[in-house]
């Protein structure tokens, strides 16, 4: 399952093929590697089909927003072929159009990659592989892993922070000057009481001996094992299988060269 | 009350310990000489901003590095000069717990932060998962190994941090206010498990805290602190608090019950509340997140009435107390105020007649100056300057704040920024107050103040609610009190009727205040 495999080694292995399809300007290389992801996020990982297509679906509409601008206002290098039709002053050209749907089709490939390891690690744990594999100072992921946790306390403290000023008789802000002024009467307590927080929080760390120094054992030691590597080569290899096969058919289009 | 005074050797001895944040500033603490035996339980007491928390800091070598600081005077732990020993090395000799359960951690669940201590100290991993084990048997906490901190109550939090310190192994203990934040049960709770703890391992204890009556069969010293940060005295309990009443008084500090004189009755009378209806609640229910949290409270106000709701943390207390506001609307049912719905109210009408004052006073302040944020209200209102001058004036004059009319609001001490928020409530008569916990975190001066203010206002004809966990101030101020239990109201009455209900006491997590608690002894086991 993905859930158990190393943070850190699952992130280099989404980013790889992630950076190598941005140069993948065909449709087929991104298509058939977006079908290749989605499909093993539901056979190797425990995320719901419900959860990841509630998250996933916005990212369509996004995606052919993209895909419709780049349609539009492709250079003019890419947008070789006839005109297939025109709006207003926009003449939309075979070109063009394969760029815009692979435009579209890379973007969904990061949606799904990022889902696959966000929905999949947990941070305490990215925190911890951090700093174990890559060797990244205590000092900055127990920092970022303390502040993780005051994310709900400050939703909460803002919400107080309104229903006070009501009382007061502060109603909504009005027009952009209103808003400035409103958000400098909010940000000055937000702060105050976060900064007092975050030393609050420091001190105590400190105060359990902590001292930021790299070498401390582990709770939860996070090794690489042979079925990270496995993944690893399992995702980057299906990515350069993908390439070879369009390439075979005459598709590949790296950086708008045509193979 | 007779206990043992053990005299070990010294643990820790401080020379001449003053410590300033400004170089030209008054010190905060001022040339502290005193020691801490081996197993001795010693209580730090001193009024608001008399620099009780900067001590702990300093003595586990926290100041002055992590703010910027001036420190002078020797601290010799075990001996040695706290400066000879390695980085980290005295924080793990001294742990403390600290005040406010929600800024202790840095990890997600609960066997992680044990854990962060333990690698903190390099102990090999597996000997991790027995220390964390047997830690949290020691804290009664065994069945919350994998939820996560947030989840947990105040009490519960309280308990984790004390767990993670002791796996310090640490020979001297810090308590700084730990009990503040907690319901009387959580905090008596507490008590009893450092109490427990200390009789199977050798631990030295330097407690911070203002209200002391549980803790009192446990120290054995009391160190004295003044405004101006110096120790006036240290004796046994018995001396400090009988000889030198006097003095405790003087600086504002509670005396524990046991010294005090039996208490006098109300110190004002309360008039005959009129049956007109102030605030009405018929049939109110609420939902948070499809979650029902109230349903169907049913609830009079009359005019004059001085009110006190009380239950244990998370009853939904401050939730009552928004829908009474009008700040949350109802999910069913009507809030009526004046015999007018709150729905019918226009916002700014009802802001004049309805107060409220946040657990908080940050949270309320809007301007820049003491003089602008209590005016606020009257320019608000389009008041004429002549009457807002004088309005404002007599305001400041009567809260105590006219010397600080153009400081920053944010810049008051606890107690003045306290008066400040109900200050600005004030500009009119209001009908109604509300209060979020009054008196939290403030010393015996503050608080008696603040509930002197409460009930001259009352005596206005205000009607007054307030949240507390302060069972002597139910007792002291209310004739009526209304618990909270499981989101329903479980009593609605006289607080003398409450004291009666051991029953509902228990659930509510609550606890009968001093004067009846002396005599009954009520919960013995932990």
């Amino acid at each position: 399952m993905i859930e158990q495999l190393n943070p850190t080694l699952k992130a280099f292995t989404i980013l790889v093929p992630g950076v190598l399809l941005g140069l993948m300007f065909d449709i087929f290389t991104p298509l058939f590697y977006l079908v290749f992801v989605i499909l093993v996020t539901f056979l190797f990982s425990n995320i719901s089909m419900k959860k990841w297509l509630l998250i996933f679906t916005p990212f369509v509409l996004l995606a052919i927003g993209f895909a419709w601008m780049r349609m539009l206002y492709t250079r003019e290098s890419f947008a070789g072929g006839e005109v297939l039709f025109s709006i207003w002053q926009f003449d939309v050209t075979t070109g063009s159009v394969m760029i815009a749907i692979s435009l579209g089709l890379r973007s969904l490939c990061f949606v799904a990659l990022s889902l696959l390891f966000i929905l999949t690690t947990d941070s305490t744990k990215f925190m911890l592989s951090l700093m174990q594999q890559l060797k990244i100072s205590p000092k900055i992921t127990y920092g970022v892993l303390a502040g993780y946790r005051f994310l709900p306390t400050f939703r909460h403290e803002l919400q107080v922070l309104r229903q006070a000023h009501r009382i007061r008789g502060v109603g909504r802000a009005r027009g952009i000057k209103g808003r400035i002024i409103q958000f400098k009467r909010y940000s000055i307590p937000l702060l105050a009481n976060a900064i007092r927080k975050a030393e609050r929080v420091a001190i105590a760390m400190e105060s359990k001996g902590f001292t930021g120094e790299k070498e401390r054992t582990y709770y939860h030691p996070m090794k690489v094992g042979k079925r990270d590597w496995v993944f690893f080569s399992t995702m980057v290899g299906m990515f350069f299988f993908i390439v070879i096969l369009s390439y075979s058919f005459g598709y590949l289009n790296v950086f708008g060269n045509q193979f | 009350m007779q206990h043992k005074v053990k005299t070990g050797s010294p643990l820790l001895e401080v020379k001449g310990l003053s410590f300033s944040y400004e170089k030209k500033e008054a010190p905060v603490l001022n040339q502290l000489n005193f020691q801490i035996n081996q197993d001795e339980f010693v209580l730090l007491m001193g009024a608001s901003g008399s620099g009780k928390s900067t001590v702990s800091l300093c003595l586990n070598g926290l100041y002055p590095e992590a703010v910027e600081g001036f420190q002078s005077g020797d601290i010799y732990f075990e001996g040695k000069h706290i400066e000879s020993l390695p980085k980290g090395e005295i924080n793990k000799q001294i742990g403390i717990v600290f005040q406010d359960p929600e800024s202790q951690f840095c990890m997600i669940k609960v066997e992680d932060e044990l854990a962060f201590t333990l690698e903190n100290r390099n102990v090999p991993t597996e000997e991790m998962a027995e220390k964390i084990d047997h830690v949290l048997n020691l804290v009664n906490m065994k069945a919350y190994k994998h939820v996560a901190i947030h989840e947990l109550s105040g009490g519960q939090k309280q308990k984790i941090a004390l767990a993670s310190v002791l796996l310090l192994e640490p020979t001297l203990l810090i308590l700084d206010e730990p009990t503040a934040n907690l319901d009387p049960v959580s905090s008596l709770e507490f008590v009893k498990l450092i109490r427990n703890i200390r009789e199977e391992h050798q631990l030295s204890v330097l407690l911070i805290e203002h209200q002391v009556d549980d803790w009192l069969e446990d120290i054995s010293r009391v160190l004295l602190l003044d405004q101006r940060g110096s120790i006036i005295l240290a004796d046994t309990p018995n001396s400090v608090f009988q000889s030198n009443k006097s003095l405790i008084e003087e600086l504002g500090l509670f005396i524990p019950r046991v010294y005090q004189k039996k208490k006098e009755s109300l110190p004002i009378a309360v008039a005959q509340t009129s049956k007109e209806n102030c605030l009405r609640l018929n049939q109110v229910a609420f939902k948070r997140w499809k979650k029902e949290i109230f349903k169907e409270v049913n609830l009079t106000l009359q005019k004059d009435e001085f009110v006190a709701i009380v239950g244990e943390n998370g009853a939904g207390k401050s939730t009552l107390l928004q829908l009474m506001a009008g700040l949350l609307k109802p999910a069913a049912g009507e809030v009526s105020f004046l015999n007018t719905p709150l729905s019918k109210w226009k916002e700014q009408q009802l802001r004049k007649h309805l107060g409220f004052v946040f657990q908080n006073p940050e949270h309320q302040f809007i301007t820049d100056t003491v003089y602008d944020e209590i005016s606020f209200g009257m320019t608000l209102n389009e008041i004429d300057p002549q009457t807002m001058k004088k309005r404002t004036e007599d305001l400041m004059e009567h809260f105590h704040l006219t010397a600080h009319k153009w400081k920053n609001p944010f810049s008051l001490s606890g107690g003045q920024k306290r008066r400040l928020s109900v200050a600005t409530m004030l500009d009119e008569t209001p009908d109604l107050l509300l209060f979020d916990e009054p008196t939290f975190g403030q010393d015996a001066k503050t608080s008696e103040e603040l509930m002197r203010i409460i009930q001259q206002i009352q005596a206005n004809g205000t009607t007054i609610v307030f949240v507390t966990h302060d069972m002597e101030l139910v007792d002291q101020y209310c004739k009526r009190v209304i618990v909270l239990n499981d989101f329903s109201i479980a009593l609605d009455g006289r607080p003398e009727e409450l004291w009666e209900q051991t029953e509902l006491l228990k659930q509510a997590r609550l606890r009968p205040p001093a004067r009846l608690e002396a005599t009954e002894k009520v919960g013995a086991t932990p």
